[in-house]
C-alpha cells in the first residue's frame, strides 16, 4: 500500500476539499489535506508529496506564496485550482513554476486526467533525465532531437529554425501549459513589444504545417490568452 | 486629462460667444446709433453660456466681463469705465441675477437628467436580477431536491433512478455554471468607466478555442466554419468575445427549432472584422427581434412555464460585451428562414 502516489491538497473550502480527497482516493492515490498556506507548507515538509493541488485563494496567504516557497528547492509538480476571476493569477502561477491549472468548476474526469498527466511528466523527467536527446512521440507526431527533424506519420514537416525551436521547447514540456512569456523567454531570450506577435505568427505556421485546424488540434492545444500546450503522449 | 479638456472646451465656448456678442453689439450700435438693444444682446449671450457650459464659473465670469464691456464700450461715457451712473449699475445687477438664475436652472435640469438615466440603469439591473433569480430557481430546485432525496432515502431508489437523478444534478449544475460565467461578464462590464483591455488576438486561435469548448458541450453538433486563410489579429478581450460566440451558438442550438446546419463565418473589411452566425432553424418572431438583446425577452414570455432558458441573459450579455468593445450586434431573420447574428469589431484599437 505504500507505493501509492501521495498527493497534497491545499484548499480551504471544506466541500471541495472532501470532494477532491474522495475523487483521488477512489482513483488509487494517497491524499493529505491542508486548509491554509501555512498548514500546506508544514505537510509538504513532513510528507514530501509527489504532487500538490493548490488553490490560489487561501485564507492566510495567497497560494502563490506557497508556490514560490516550494519552487526554491523542489520540482514537485503543482496543479493550480483557479476561479475565472483570477485569470491573471493563473498566468502568474504558471510563470512561477506551476505545472498546470484547472479552472473551477471542473469535471471529475478532466481533473483526474490532469493529475495523471502531471505525475507522468515528473516521472518521465526523473527517469529519462532532461530532454533533448532521443525522440519525442505523440500520436503521429515524431520529433528527432538529434537530427532536429519533425515528422507527421511518414512524411517530414519542413520547419524554419524558430519554428523548430518552439515545437522542441513545447515537446520538452509536453502536457504542461507554457505561457507566452515563458516561450518567448526561451526562444528569443528577450521580450519586446513584437515578441508576442512573432510567436503568434510562428505558431500559426506550425499549426498549419502540422495539419491542425480551428476546433481540431491534433498536437498543440491553444489556451486562449494563456499560452500553448503540446499534447502528451498518451492523451 | 479629461478635466483639462473640459475646462478648455468650456472656456473656448465662453470666449466664442462673448466675441460674437461683442461684434454684434458693435454692428448694432453702428446701424442704430442707440445702446438700448446692447444689453439685451449680452443678456442673451450670457444666458447661452450658462446653458451650454457646466457650473457657475463660466456664466458668472462672462456676466462680469459683459458688465465691463457694456460699461466700457456702449454706455455713456463711451470707451471709458464709469461706475457712478446708477443706470449702468442697475443693468449690471440685472445681468448678474439673470446669469445666476439660469446657471441654477440648467444645473437642476442636468441633475434631473442624471437621476433619470441612473433610474433607467437601475431598472435594467432590477430586470436582469429578477430574470436571473427566476432562472436560477429551476436548476437549483433539481439540484437541491434530488440531492436531498438521495441523502434521505438512498436505499429506496433503484440504481436507474439514482443515475437519472444524479444526471439531472450534473446537467443543471453545468447550466448554472454557464449562467454564472455570463453574470461574471456582466459585473465586469458594469459601471460607466469600464475599460476593456484589448489584446491583439489571433482569429484562428479564438475560433479554435470556441469550437473546442462548443464541441465539449454539444458533442453531436457540427459547425461549418469559414474564416480567412491569412493571419489576422483583432484587438479584443478574447475571453469575453469567446463567450459572445459561444452564447450565440448555444442560443441557436437551444432555440432554433428544426435547425439542420449552423454556420460561423468571419470576414475582414477595410477596418472591421465581421462575425456572422447563421442557422436554418425556426427564426425569431419580428416582435421579439427588437427585444432579444435587452434581457426582457426570456424573463417574461418564454419562461413562464418554468423551463430553463438563459437566452435572454446570454444575448443581453453579448450585446453589452460588444458595446463595450465599441462594436455593434444585430440579429436578422434570413430570407430562407433561420436567423443571422452579426457583429463587428474594429481592427484598429483606438
Amino acid at each position: 500500500m505504500n507505493n501509492k502516489y501521495k498527493i497534497l491538497i491545499i484548499e480551504d473550502e471544506e466541500n471541495i476539499n472532501n470532494l477532491l480527497k474522495n475523487l483521488l482516493e477512489t482513483n488509487g492515490y494517497q491524499v493529505v489535506c491542508a486548509k491554509s498556506c501555512a498548514g500546506g507548507k508544514m505537510l509538504f515538509a513532513s510528507h514530501r508529496p509527489d504532487l500538490v493541488i493548490l488553490d490560489l485563494g487561501l485564507p492566510d496567504y495567497d497560494g502563490t506564496t506557497f508556490l514560490k516557497d516550494v519552487r526554491k528547492d523542489s520540482l514537485t509538480p503543482v496543479i493550480v485550482l483557479s476561479a475565472r476571476t483570477d485569470e491573471k493569477d493563473k498566468v502568474n502561477a504558471l510563470d512561477m513554476g506551476a505545472n498546470d491549472y484547472v479552472t473551477k468548476p471542473f469535471g471529475s474526469a478532466e481533473f483526474v486526467a490532469r493529475v495523471r498527466s502531471a505525475l507522468r511528466i515528473s516521472r518521465r523527467s526523473i527517469d529519462e533525465g532532461k530532454l533533448p536527446g532521443g525522440k519525442f512521440k505523440s500520436g503521429e507526431l515524431e520529433i528527432d532531437y538529434d537530427a532536429r527533424r519533425v515528422f507527421v506519420g511518414k512524411s517530414e514537416v519542413t520547419l524554419t529554425q524558430t519554428e523548430y525551436n518552439i515545437i522542441a521547447f513545447l515537446s520538452e514540456h509536453s502536457g504542461k501549459v507554457m505561457t507566452y512569456t515563458s516561450i518567448i523567454r526561451d526562444i528569443w531570450g528577450y521580450n519586446d513589444l513584437n515578441s508576442t506577435k512573432k510567436l503568434q505568427v510562428n505558431m500559426a505556421n506550425i499549426r498549419k504545417k502540422l495539419g491542425d485546424k480551428p476546433g481540431k488540434s491534433n498536437y498543440i492545444v491553444n489556451e486562449l490568452g494563456v499560452g500553448y500546450r503540446m499534447c502528451d503522449k498518451d492523451e | 486629462m479629461k478635466k483639462t479638456n473640459a475646462i478648455l472646451k468650456n472656456s473656448l465656448i465662453t470666449f466664442g460667444i462673448l466675441c460674437v456678442c461683442f461684434s454684434f453689439s458693435l454692428v448694432l450700435k453702428y446701424i442704430f446709433h442707440n445702446s438700448a438693444l446692447i444689453s439685451a444682446v449680452f443678456v442673451l449671450g450670457v444666458y447661452l453660456i450658462s446653458v451650454v457650459t457646466q457650473g457657475y464659473v463660466y456664466g458668472i465670469t462672462s456676466a462680469l466681463l459683459c458688465v465691463l464691456a457694456v460699461n466700457f464700450a456702449f454706455d455713456f461715457p463711451f470707451f471709458a469705465f464709469n461706475f457712478t451712473i446708477a443706470e449702468n449699475i442697475v443693468s449690471a445687477i440685472i445681468l448678474l441675477v439673470v446669469t445666476m438664475m439660469t446657471c441654477g436652472l440648467t444645473a437642476k435640469v442636468k441633475r434631473q437628467e442624471a437621476i433619470k438615466s441612473e433610474r433607467d440603469k437601475e431598472r435594467m439591473r432590477a430586470n436582469l436580477l429578477r430574470a436571473v433569480s427566476h432562472d436560477l430557481r429551476t436548476p437549483l430546485t433539481t439540484i437541491f431536491s434530488s440531492s436531498s432525496a438521495l441523502l434521505d432515502n438512498f436505499e429506496n431508489f433503484t440504481d436507474e433512478q439514482k443515475t437519472e437523478m444524479i444526471r439531472g444534478i450534473s446537467e443543471d449544475s453545468k447550466w448554472l455554471y454557464r449562467m454564472v460565467e455570463n453574470l461574471l461578464s456582466v459585473t465586469k462590464l458594469d459601471g460607466d468607466n469600464v475599460k476593456i483591455i484589448k489584446v491583439p488576438t489571433v482569429l484562428d486561435e479564438l475560433i479554435d478555442s470556441v469550437l473546442v469548448k462548443f464541441s465539449k458541450r454539444y458533442p453531436g453538433k457540427t459547425i461549418d466554419v469559414y474564416i480567412p486563410d491569412d493571419f489576422v489579429t483583432v484587438p479584443m478581450d478574447a475571453l469575453l468575445i469567446e463567450q459572445v460566440l459561444i452564447n450565440i451558438l448555444e442560443n441557436a442550438v437551444q432555440h432554433a427549432k428544426g435547425m439542420t446546419y449552423l454556420k460561423l463565418s468571419v470576414f475582414i473589411t477595410s477596418n472591421k472584422a465581421v462575425f456572422e452566425i447563421e442557422d436554418d432553424g425556426c427564426g425569431i418572431p419580428d416582435a421579439k427581434l427588437k427585444e432579444i438583446f435587452n434581457g426582457v425577452y426570456s424573463s417574461y414570455s418564454e419562461i413562464s412555464d418554468g423551463r430553463k432558458n438563459n437566452a435572454g441573459i446570454g444575448l443581453s450579455v453579448c450585446a453589452s460585451i460588444i458595446k463595450a468593445h465599441g462594436g455593434n450586434i444585430n440579429a436578422y431573420n434570413g430570407k430562407s428562414g433561420g436567423c443571422i447574428f452579426r457583429f463587428a469589431l474594429n481592427l484598429e484599437d483606438n
